[in-house]
């Protein structure tokens, strides 16, 4: 073999080498995306954001002599369920996980009295409406026996066209929902964005238009709010435990973790994005805009409000983006500042989990709920994607524009 | 009432109350930026204030925990929990620097190598397609990662440790750490060494070549050497990734009480996921310890990015 092949060969080598390094990469996105689908898709339908997250034994009774519905279903119901025209309600023979025989409501329809129960069991809301998906353990009427489940669906239908008031039901809610969590998330961007961007913004406009360039104090500045993207997330969940937790609790209604003091923990987290990307936008607006308008005899706030911020209004859209992204996938800090509590009803003054905190409650639970874990992460690998795809979208466009065809 | 409001428009359009309402903007703005930058001192006083209780006061009557003992010491609580304050952290330090160090071992080659191959190999096509896997890699969430650990790494692991005929603890060891750290720490080594490999000034490459130098002998023994300063800035980004990790790690480690854990199939534990594990009171030794875990935490880190700025001022860039 003389020379030159052996230099080809190993430059084949080499070569094949960082091909098979880029690879990793692809094939660890693919396993990820894989694995999440596969497992986690079935559980995904709308019923998931419709559902509480534990299921309860909930006994309902209808107070007043009920309007009957004696009404057609809207829609078309196989041979297996059995509806009942005076009640609005279709029930249905099921197996549940360990394959003992059950009766689930299919079909309520909405005019149905059974709209609107009264609970009178001491857990739960006080009233509530009958949603498909639940179980119903027993019917009991006055003067009748019971009827049971293990009768069957289509027996439980005739005793309740029989009669026209019951005294009590006996249902199981449906369990598994993601409700709570996702209003959580919700109120967790809503809160963030509302302490952080203001914040951010205006340390933006401060640092990059007002602060002297070259004084040692700004850089100082610059500084620190740059030291800030250097502590791990945990460390922040600390300090929202000793710090924003008891700043709430003495302030408002309070009394631990609370949503709040998340949020204030997730705002600090997000404050060096903000302000970073805010201030690359600024950057790029030339002096001239600046200059004109206060040739124009404009004053500073004048040109802030009409010249800065409008030209600044895609940095600012990424910024508010990028935090949107950081937010839903934060975990550690919030367990620290807001506990791993799964809640349903949920104030901002109390304590329940956002999404990937959801998660992390359920992974470390005995035993794991694998499939909705795979779920969540495809909601929150969907949000942080959109996310991305937005925030390109928005400097493309930025970009596109460029200062050519003038601002408004 | 409308006399009144003309007034008041006139009084808003002088020159001097102008000046004044100005003045008093740029001072919000300077309050907002002031906050800005006093969290760090927050997020580090909170953190030291509540950290140094354990070693100064007596802890209801257990008396101060031994600072010397907390910094070497390999088990992690002799005695009852708030019973006892002889915690001892040492091996936790270690356990984290070396699940750190081991997951970029894994990292940096596959890293710097894909860099290059996506920086100068790859046909543009392919190569914009890898830029946006690896940017979405680097966007997904630790909890992602760590249910992807703690389901599918942590079988692969206990199956590969059974080939080799080593029980382990269901997967729940050093090396599923390591891998998992690994995948996290990827995108961030990449993208940065990328950077590294293009703003390599052409005019070196083009020598290389003059000189007969064949294109991959020239990206390998050229392009690669004169961009190690920006990779080392790449290894320092990911290493203070791994260090601080905590969601995915507590996943995926096990958790380990005592004992240092070198082996890579045994169960391990770190700094961060000793933290997140098993918090109950909201007051007491053992809330306390935790922050003063967060401020060993910060302080590992720091002295990594110190120790390894300064290697990366020794080793500096060839055309500089």
């Amino acid at each position: 073999m003389n020379r030159k092949t052996l230099t080809k060969l190993t430059d084949m080598f080499w070569q094949t080498l960082t091909f098979l390094a880029s690879s990793v990469s692809l094939f660890v996105l693919g396993a990820i995306v894989v694995y999440v689908f596969n497992t986690g898709w079935k559980l995904m339908n709308i019923d998931l954001i419709r559902y509480d997250y534990r299921s309860n034994t909930y006994i309902g009774e209808i107070v007043d002599i009920p309007e009957f519905c004696l009404c057609e279903p809207t829609l078309s119901l196989d041979e297996e369920t059995f509806y009942s025209e005076k009640w609005g309600v279709a029930l249905k023979n099921d197996e549940d996980v360990l394959g003992k025989n059950i009766v689930i409501v299919e079909y309520v329809h909405q005019n149905s009295p059974l709209n609107e129960l009264v609970n009178k069991s001491s857990v739960g809301p006080r009233t509530f409406a009958l949603l498909d998906g639940y179980v119903v353990r027993r019917i009991a009427f006055f003067g009748l026996p019971s009827a049971l489940d293990l009768y069957g669906a289509e027996t439980m239908i005739q005793m309740l066209d029989g009669v026209d008031q019951f005294r009590e039901l006996e249902l199981i809610t449906q369990g598994g929902g993601i409700r709570g969590s996702i209003y959580t998330t919700l109120w967790l961007v809503g809160l963030t964005l509302m302490f952080a961007l203001p914040i951010g913004v205006a340390s933006a406009i401060y640092l990059n238009e007002f602060a002297s360039k070259r004084s040692r104090i700004t850089r100082y500045f610059r500084q620190f709010i740059e030291l800030l993207t250097g502590v791990p997330s945990i460390v922040y969940g600390l300090m929202g435990l000793a710090f924003f937790v008891p700043l709430v609790s003495s302030l408002t209604e309070a009394t631990g973790p609370s949503l709040i003091s998340g949020a204030l923990t997730l705002a600090v987290i997000v404050l060096p994005v903000i302000i970073r990307t805010t201030e690359e936008s600024l950057r790029v607006i030339p002096d001239e805009y600046r200059q004109a308008s206060y040739a124009l005899g404009a004053t500073k706030m004048q040109t802030v409000t009409k010249v800065i911020l409008p030209s600044a209004f895609p940095g600012i859209l990424s910024a508010t983006l990028l935090a949107i992204g950081r937010i839903v996938g934060e975990s550690a800090a919030l367990i620290f500042a807001i506990g791993v509590i799964i809640r349903d009803e949920i104030s901002i003054f109390g304590q329940s989990t956002s999404l990937a905190v959801h998660i992390y409650a359920m992974l470390t639970d005995e035993p794991a709920n694998i499939e909705l874990s795979a779920t969540i992460s495809i909601i929150i690998i969907a949000i942080v994607l959109v996310m991305n795809f937005l925030i390109k979208l928005a400097t493309r466009n930025f970009a596109k524009k460029s200062f050519e065809g003038g601002l408004i | 009432m409308k006399k009144i409001i003309v007034h008041f428009q006139h009084w808003l359009q002088t020159n001097q109350t102008k000046r004044f309402l100005d003045k008093g903007f740029i001072f919000l703005f300077l309050v907002a930026t002031l906050i800005s930058s006093s969290f760090i001192f927050v997020v580090v006083g909170i953190v030291l204030e509540r950290g140094i209780i354990p070693f100064v006061t007596d802890n209801f009557g257990l008396g101060p925990v031994n600072l010397f003992r907390f910094l070497t010491g390999d088990i992690y609580l002799t005695g009852d929990t708030f019973y006892s304050v002889s915690y001892e952290i040492g091996y936790l330090i270690i356990a984290t620097l070396y699940n750190a160090f081991l997951a970029l071992l894994i990292a940096l080659p596959i890293g710097v190598l894909s860099a290059l191959f996506i920086a100068k190999i790859a046909p543009k096509w392919l190569a914009s397609i890898l830029r946006t896997t690896v940017e979405i890699l680097a966007s997904i969430p630790s909890i992602v990662y760590g249910l992807f650990g703690v389901t599918i790494i942590i079988n692969q692991v206990y199956l590969f440790a059974d080939g080799l005929g080593i029980q382990s603890r269901a997967g729940l060891s050093v090396l599923s750490t390591a891998i998992l750290l690994a995948i996290m720490i990827l995108p961030t080594i990449t993208v940065v060494s990328e950077l590294a490999i293009r703003s390599v000034h052409p005019s070196i490459e083009q020598g290389a070549l003059a000189l007969g130098a064949t294109v991959t002998q020239k990206n390998f023994k050229v392009v690669l050497p004169s961009a190690k300063s920006g990779i080392f800035s790449g290894i320092i980004l990911g290493l203070g990734r791994a260090l601080g990790e905590a969601t995915a790690v507590s996943l995926v480690s096990g958790s380990r009480f005592s004992g240092y854990s070198f082996n890579i199939f045994e169960i391990t534990s770190t700094l961060t996921s000793r933290m997140l594990e098993g918090m109950k009171e909201t007051q007491g030794v053992d809330y306390s310890i935790r922050f003063s875990m967060g401020l060993v935490l910060l302080a590992v880190i720091i002295i990594t990015n110190f120790a390894l700025n300064f290697v990366k001022n020794r080793i500096g860039n060839i055309h500089e």
